[in-house]
């Protein structure tokens, strides 16, 4: 493998329902930031049906230049026509760098193609830089310079991983979806863009798509969240659970309780945390109006993130989170709330 | 030195026993099963005077002394540990401390009532975060003009939602102790209706089952400034002290239960044949049970040493009882269990039945090991006393 062939950086522009995904402009923000350190551009590569309008929204975000595979067979994501896309790409236009979301279609893409391809692949990144691998000079070992650095953390967030990709090519990494930042929008940016299709022949290997089930699910298991809004019996009142479900609403979680507020009757057991409710480990536990008793904390102390609303500065909650309010929860709940739907329009 | 009970204490005994035989027993297993609280029973021994037994005639108790109560106490655990509990608590946890702290305004004010069983009393100490290191109170009083106002909540409380008048322990401020701030303890007398003052959830226990076991919730609850109990900042004693009798209590529950397993298990060998004679013809049966009696028969003593000292103790308030209330708790506890299940072995396959009620005390002795202190924290305060 002859290494300086490969130039560029790529970013596989994920669109679902040919409608660009988030992640695809926070690749293009992250891909241009390597790609200037590099003195090299960043190229977007869109795989779809009938997508080819879309280049210039990835213009407008900063791709200079938009590879398009336009076909049929691509008009749902399924692994083997867009993983073959996507390695016909590498094969022909041969990319320094191959960014994709970590998204549930990222997370099947990417393998599939580093496989196909035969580099390496990092799952899940949260920091990409340029540097030089090893990072600290080994005698004996050759130090390479301007390589992919991939950060990514590992086991269960307990360690955080670096890793670097320096024999082969493209150097491969999915991006955690919200960590990269996507640039100021420029209307009527244009982007040069190329018409790629190596041809589909769908065989055995195609998968029959046969329903597609797009739907909110109202009962999430509070083990499986992402992000708890847990009440106590600060919140004071089942009509008061409210202001939980609105932030919950806004910031994409799940209303959890503790005990206290199961004993009161106001929410059922399955949303109970603690020693003899459930054990939960979210990226963001809020604990709202909850005075962090130790049968409480037995259940959540392993978030990733806690952030306590309490009017007691002296209630033990405040040990263990990450970030804490005192103060009224009937007040400061709603503000919060407002202040994530404001962010959350902004974005 | 004399072994007998006195005249008045074996009359008092077979009161004790005939009320426990004919109005309690029959009701302990519905009491165990339904873990309803007894309350047709508590009204019986209201009535009876055992509510108060030894509160001073004075605030209308039966001016007796704790050794009485205590064979009281052990008569009822023979029994029903439930019935046991509910008296023991209320004497000891809330009638003693107001009448050994109480103003002469409180005490006229509450012990009439409550040694007459009008109203029952309970004692909040434990929180989720506080209970054998009953110093990390997280319940705050704070002075507003004339009324203290109470935010926090109690756990794991005997005679919960039945009782009228509860001590209650709250911080009421930080204090300088050796160079660093620790918390300054008061004790308060607070009462059911009270707003402000809830009830939490009731615990679903392995034993006593029938004994109310609450949670009590004070938001924003406003007592009078009078309420205090003892002085300020005196709470951590008073919580101390009064559990030093509480013990005692215990002990005679504990007792109790460990001596009414050995006569159910005694009456039992006596009646099963296997192997063409009765198991108590067997040496196994008849060793274990010479075990059990020694046990419980030691355990009696220690627990009734423990009451005539804090006899003495009433009439000179000097003598301290707090090491022989430790002993006699952890001893006549930890019999109880061993007693309770030997006693649950030597019934068989009968005695896991519920019918055979064996198997109901030896789920009723283990909180004897946990409550008013762990087996761990009387082993302290009788290390304490021995490396001080």
């Amino acid at each position: 493998m002859n290494l300086e062939e490969y130039k560029g950086v790529f970013v596989f522009a994920q669109q679902v329902d040919n409608k660009v995904s988030g992640i695809a402009l926070e690749l293009i923000g992250e891909g241009k930031r390597l790609a200037e350190k590099l003195s090299t551009e960043v190229t977007a590569v869109l795989v779809g049906s009938g997508v080819k309008d879309l280049a210039d929204e990835l213009a407008a975000y900063g791709a200079d230049k938009v590879i398009v595979v336009d076909d049929p067979e691509l008009k749902e994501y399924r692994t083997e026509p867009y993983a073959h896309a996507l390695a016909s790409v590498i094969d022909k236009y041969k990319p320094e760098i191959l960014l994709v979301g970590a998204t549930a279609i990222g997370r099947d893409l990417g393998p599939r193609v580093s496989a196909r391809v035969h580099t390496g692949l990092t799952a899940d990144c949260t920091s990409l830089e340029i540097g030089d691998f090893p990072i600290n000079p080994i005698p004996g070992k050759e130090q390479k310079h301007n390589q992919l650095l991939m950060t990514r953390p590992a086991f269960g967030g307990n360690t955080i991983a670096t890793i670097a990709c320096p024999d082969f090519r493209p150097q491969m990494a999915t991006v955690r979806p919200g960590v990269m930042q996507k640039l100021e929008k420029k209307e009527g940016a244009k982007a040069v863009v190329e018409e790629f299709n190596p041809g589909f022949t769908p065989d055995s290997k195609y998968v029959e798509i046969v329903e597609i089930v797009k739907n909110i699910t109202d009962t999430v298991d509070i083990m499986d969240a992402k992000i708890l809004v847990s009440g106590g019996r600060g919140v004071g009142s089942p009509e008061n659970f409210k202001l939980l479900d609105d932030l919950a609403e806004a910031i994409g979680g799940t209303v959890s309780c503790s005990r206290a507020v199961v004993d009161a009757g106001w929410k059922s057991k399955d949303l109970q945390v603690g020693q003899t409710g459930k054990t939960v480990r979210p990226s963001v536990y809020f604990a709202i109006g909850i005075s962090g008793a130790i049968q409480h904390l037995a259940g959540m102390e392993e978030s990733d993130i806690i952030v306590a609303i309490n009017k007691d500065e002296t209630a033990p909650i405040f040990d263990v989170a990450d970030y804490g309010v005192v103060g009224d929860l009937n007040k400061i709940v709603p503000m919060l709330t407002e202040q994530i739907k404001a962010a959350v329009a902004n974005k | 030195m004399d072994f007998t009970l006195s005249k008045e204490h074996e009359m008092a005994r077979s009161l004790f026993r005939e009320f426990a035989e004919k109005e309690v027993k029959p009701l302990a297993i519905e009491v165990d099963e339904t873990e309803e609280f007894p309350k047709e029973t508590v009204a019986k021994m209201a009535k009876a005077g055992f509510m108060g037994i030894p509160i001073p005639k004075e605030y209308g108790g039966q001016g007796c002394d704790v050794l009485t109560y205590a064979i009281c106490v052990e008569e009822l655990a023979k029994v029903c540990g439930t019935t046991a509990v509910i008296v023991s608590a209320h004497t000891s946890l809330c009638c003693d401390p107001i009448l050994t702290y109480g103003t002469e305004e409180q005490k006229q004010k509450y012990l009439p009532d409550l040694a007459s069983g009008k109203k029952i009393g309970a004692f909040g100490l434990t929180e989720p975060g506080a209970g054998t290191d009953a110093q990390g109170q997280q319940t705050k009083a704070v002075l507003e003009g004339d009324e203290w106002v109470l935010n926090g909540s109690k756990i794991f409380i005997t005679n919960g939602k039945e009782a009228d008048v509860y001590v209650i322990f709250a911080i009421t401020g930080m204090i300088e102790k050796r160079g660093r701030m620790t918390k300054e303890i008061s004790a308060f007398i607070v009462e059911k209706g009270t707003p402000g003052f809830t009830f939490g959830t009731k615990e679903k226990k392995m034993g006593i089952r029938g004994s109310s076991t609450y949670e009590l919730i004070f938001t924003d609850c406003r007592i009078p400034k009078e309420n205090m109990l003892g002085q300020q900042g005196k709470g951590f004693g008073i919580a101390m002290h009064t559990l030093d009798g509480g013990r005692i209590g215990i002990a005679a529950q504990a007792l109790g239960i460990g001596e009414g397993a050995l006569d159910r298990t005694i009456a039992y060998v006596q009646e099963r044949k296997q192997f063409g004679r009765a198991i108590g013809a067997f040496q196994n049966t008849q060793f274990q049970l010479a075990d059990m009696a020694t046990k419980a028969q030691a355990a009696q003593y220690m627990v009734y040493k423990a009451a005539c000292t804090k006899d003495q103790y009433t009439k000179d308030h000097k003598t301290s009882y707090n090491v022989e209330a430790a002993m006699a708790k952890l001893y006549a506890a930890e019999m109880a269990m061993e007693v309770t299940t030997k006693a649950v072995q030597l019934h068989g396959g009968y005695g896991y039945t519920r019918e055979y009620e064996v198997e109901r005390m030896m789920r009723d002795a283990k909180i004897t090991e946990i409550y008013e202190g762990t087996s761990e924290v009387q082993r302290m305060v009788i290390s304490a006393n021995l490396l001080k």
